[in-house]
C-alpha cells in the first residue's frame, strides 16, 4: 500500500498491489486496487490510469506505456473513483534494474484531473524480476 | 485563477520545468520560427518572384522604336560611389495606345564608360521587342526569364523556416494538454523487440537477427566485431586529411609571398603551429593504420545465441598475425551508456558494471598464416540483467579482447552479445498473493 502526498488542498491517493513486496516476475499479471479522497469541494472531469516503465539517471528519460486508460465521461469516472481497480499481464522485458547512470522504473500512475483544470499525479513503484543492483566496476 | 508554476518537483531531487510553460515555450519559439519564415517569403514572394512571374506571363509582347539612350545613375548606399545602369527610351503601341517609357538594358556597372558600351551597338530609330505591363503600360522590359538563385533563395530558406516552425507548432499544439503518458501512449515510437524463437517478445531488449547470421567455422555463430577502431581510423585519416589541406593552401601563400619578396610574419607564426599539428595528424593515422594491419585480425565464435541467464556458453579466440603477444585476454563486460543534452551538446556517459575473464594467455608466438585459437566458457548468472537499448539509454554485453603485442601498444576488441530475459518464474503461490 501507498498513500499519496498528505492534505492542504490535495487528494491522496492510495494504492494497493496484489503483492506486499511489489516485486512481480514477468507475464505475471498485476492487480491494482485504489482508493481517492478529494480536497472538500473538488470534482473530476478525468482519470487516467497507466503502467509504465521509466528510465532514471544519468541519460535523458525514455518512457513507455505498457497499459494505459483514460476515462472521461461521467459514468466512467464516478465508476472509477473514488475507488477503482484494474489489472494487466505484465510483459517479459524491461526487467526492473539499478545501474549507476542507467536505473529503469515501473510504476502505475493514477493522474487525476480537475474540474479546474489542474491535474495531479500519483505514482507508485513496483519491481518487475529481481534483478540486483549494479555495483561500480564489479569484477568476478 | 491561478498561474502555472514555473519548476514542478519531479522523483528524488530532480527539478524540471512546469509543462503548462515548456508547452507555451515551444509553441513560442516554434511560432516565432513560423513567423519568421512566413515574413521572409512573404517578402522574396512579393518583392521578387510575384514580379518575375508577373513579367514572364501577363506583360504583353511589342515592336518597340528606340527614341533615346541615356544612363542612370544610382548612388551606392553608405559610399560616396554611383553605379551606371544603362537604359532606353522606347516608343512602343499598347491596347490603350503609343507609350513612351525608359526601359534599363544590361546590368549595372560601376564606371560611366562600361555602363555606356552596350548602348553603342544601338542606334536610335532601331526597333527592340519588348514586353509591357497591361494594367501599367508605362512599365515596359526588354528581358523575360527567370532568377533561378532567387527562386531556390525564396524556396529553400524561408521553407525550412516553415517547415522546422509549423511542425514544431503542430507538434506542440498535438501535446498540449496531455499528460506524458497519454503522449506516451498515442505517440508511435516502437521499441526494438527481440524475439528468440520459441519465446515471446521482449520489449527494450535489441533483435539478435544481426548477430546469428553469420555461422562460425567451429562453434555456431561467429560474432561481428564492433567497428569503433575502423571509426577512429577513419576519423584520424579525416582530420590529417583536412588540416593538412588547410596548411597547404596557407603555405602556398606564403610561398608566393617569399617568391614577390615580402615576408608575412605573422602567416609564418601561424604556419608553424600548424604545420606542428599537421604532420603529428598523419603520424598519429599512420600509426592507427599500422596498428590495426599489424596486429591482424580477431574472431571470436560462440557456442549459441542470443545467451540467456543461468546459461552456460562456449566462446572461441581466434586470433591472427604475426609476433609475439605479451598476453591475450578473453573478458564479458556489462556496460550502462547513458546519452543527455548537457547545453547544446547532446553527450554519451559509458560506465562498466560488470566483468568476468573467461580466459588469458601469456607470450603468444604467431606464425604468419596460422591463428591463435583459445577456448573459454561464460556462466551467464542467474541474475544478469538483460540487454536493453532504449532511446538515450542502453545495457550492453560484450565479448572483449585485450592484447599486448611485443613492441606495439593494447589494442581492445569488443564483440557484442545478448543476453535475454530469463523464461518466466510463474508458480502456484504467486497467485495466491492477491489480498
Amino acid at each position: 500500500m501507498t498513500a499519496g502526498e498528505p492534505s492542504r488542498g490535495l487528494p491522496v491517493v492510495t494504492v494497493f498491489f496484489c503483492k506486499a513486496d511489489r516485486i512481480y516476475e514477468t507475464l505475471e499479471p498485476i492487480d491494482i486496487r485504489y482508493q481517492i479522497s478529494l480536497p472538500p469541494g473538488s470534482s473530476l472531469r478525468a482519470i487516467e490510469r497507466s503502467v509504465l516503465w521509466y528510465t532514471e539517471g544519468k541519460g535523458e528519460e525514455d518512457l513507455e506505456i505498457h497499459f494505459f486508460e483514460r476515462l472521461t465521461d461521467r459514468a466512467a469516472v464516478s465508476g472509477a473513483a473514488p475507488e477503482g481497480r484494474f489489472a494487466v499481464g505484465l510483459p517479459r522485458s524491461p526487467l526492473s534494474y539499478e545501474g549507476l547512470i542507467v536505473k529503469i522504473r515501473w510504476c502505475v500512475r493514477i493522474r487525476l484531473f480537475f474540474a479546474s483544470g489542474r491535474d495531479f499525479v500519483s505514482e507508485h513503484v513496483f519491481d518487475l524480476g529481481r534483478i540486483p543492483a549494479a555495483i561500480s566496476g564489479k569484477v568476478s | 485563477m491561478r498561474l502555472p508554476r514555473f519548476f514542478a518537483k519531479k522523483r528524488g531531487d530532480r527539478r524540471t520545468g512546469a509543462e503548462v510553460w515548456g508547452s507555451i515555450g515551444d509553441a513560442l519559439f516554434h511560432s516565432i520560427l513560423l513567423a519568421a519564415g512566413l515574413v521572409f517569403a512573404a517578402m522574396l514572394l512579393t518583392g521578387s518572384a510575384v514580379p518575375e512571374w508577373r513579367i514572364n506571363h501577363h506583360f504583353l509582347e511589342a515592336r518597340a522604336t528606340v527614341v533615346g539612350k541615356g544612363l542612370a545613375r544610382r548612388a551606392v548606399s553608405g559610399s560616396t560611389e554611383s553605379t551606371w545602369q544603362p537604359c532606353i527610351r522606347l516608343q512602343y503601341p499598347t491596347t490603350t495606345g503609343p507609350e513612351e517609357a525608359w526601359a534599363v538594358r544590361g546590368d549595372p556597372a560601376a564606371n560611366r564608360s562600361a555602363a555606356a558600351k552596350p548602348l553603342a551597338a544601338i542606334s536610335l530609330g532601331s526597333e527592340l521587342v519588348c514586353w509591357y505591363d497591361p494594367q501599367a503600360p508605362g512599365v515596359v522590359v526588354l528581358e523575360r526569364g527567370y532568377n533561378w538563385w532567387m527562386w531556390a533563395l525564396t524556396l529553400l530558406l524561408p521553407g525550412a523556416l516553415i517547415a522546422f516552425g509549423g511542425s514544431g507548432v503542430a507538434r506542440a499544439f498535438a501535446a498540449w494538454g496531455k499528460s506524458e503518458e497519454r503522449q506516451a501512449a498515442l505517440g508511435n515510437r516502437p521499441l526494438p523487440t527481440g524475439r528468440k524463437p520459441g519465446l515471446e517478445d521482449c520489449p527494450g531488449v535489441p533483435s539478435c537477427e544481426d548477430l546469428v547470421n553469420s555461422p562460425g567455422t567451429i562453434l555456431a555463430f561467429r560474432l561481428p566485431i564492433e567497428s569503433g577502431e575502423s571509426w577512429t581510423l577513419l576519423g584520424f585519416g579525416l582530420f590529417a586529411l583536412l588540416w593538412n589541406a588547410v596548411l597547404v593552401v596557407l603555405a602556398v601563400n606564403a610561398g608566393f609571398d617569399l617568391l614577390g619578396g615580402r615576408i608575412d610574419w605573422l602567416l609564418l607564426a601561424i604556419l608553424v603551429p600548424f604545420l606542428a599539428v599537421g604532420v603529428a595528424g598523419i603520424v598519429v593515422f599512420i600509426r592507427a593504420l599500422i596498428l590495426a594491419t599489424a596486429v591482424g585480425t580477431t574472431q571470436v565464435e560462440i557456442s549459441d545465441h542470443p545467451l540467456l541467464p543461468g546459461g552456460r556458453y562456449e566462446v572461441l579466440l581466434g586470433q591472427g598475425g604475426a609476433g609475439v603477444f605479451t598476453s591475450l585476454e578473453m573478458a564479458v563486460e556489462l556496460e550502462e551508456q547513458a546519452t543527455f543534452r548537457q547545453g547544446t551538446d547532446t553527450r554519451t556517459e559509458r560506465v562498466v558494471v560488470w566483468r568476468t575473464s573467461l580466459n588469458s594467455w601469456q607470450d603468444v608466438q604467431l606464425a604468419p598464416g596460422t591463428r591463435f585459437e583459445g577456448r573459454g566458457e561464460f556462466q551467464v548468472p542467474a541474475t544478469a540483467m538483460h540487454s536493453f537499448n532504449s532511446e538515450h539509454n542502453s545495457l550492453t554485453w560484450r565479448v572483449v579482447i585485450r592484447g599486448r603485442p611485443a613492441h606495439w601498444p593494447t589494442f581492445i576488441r569488443s564483440f557484442p552479445v545478448l543476453i535475454y530475459p530469463a523464461a518466466p518464474r510463474l508458480g502456484p503461490s504467486d497467485q495466491e498473493a492477491t489480498p
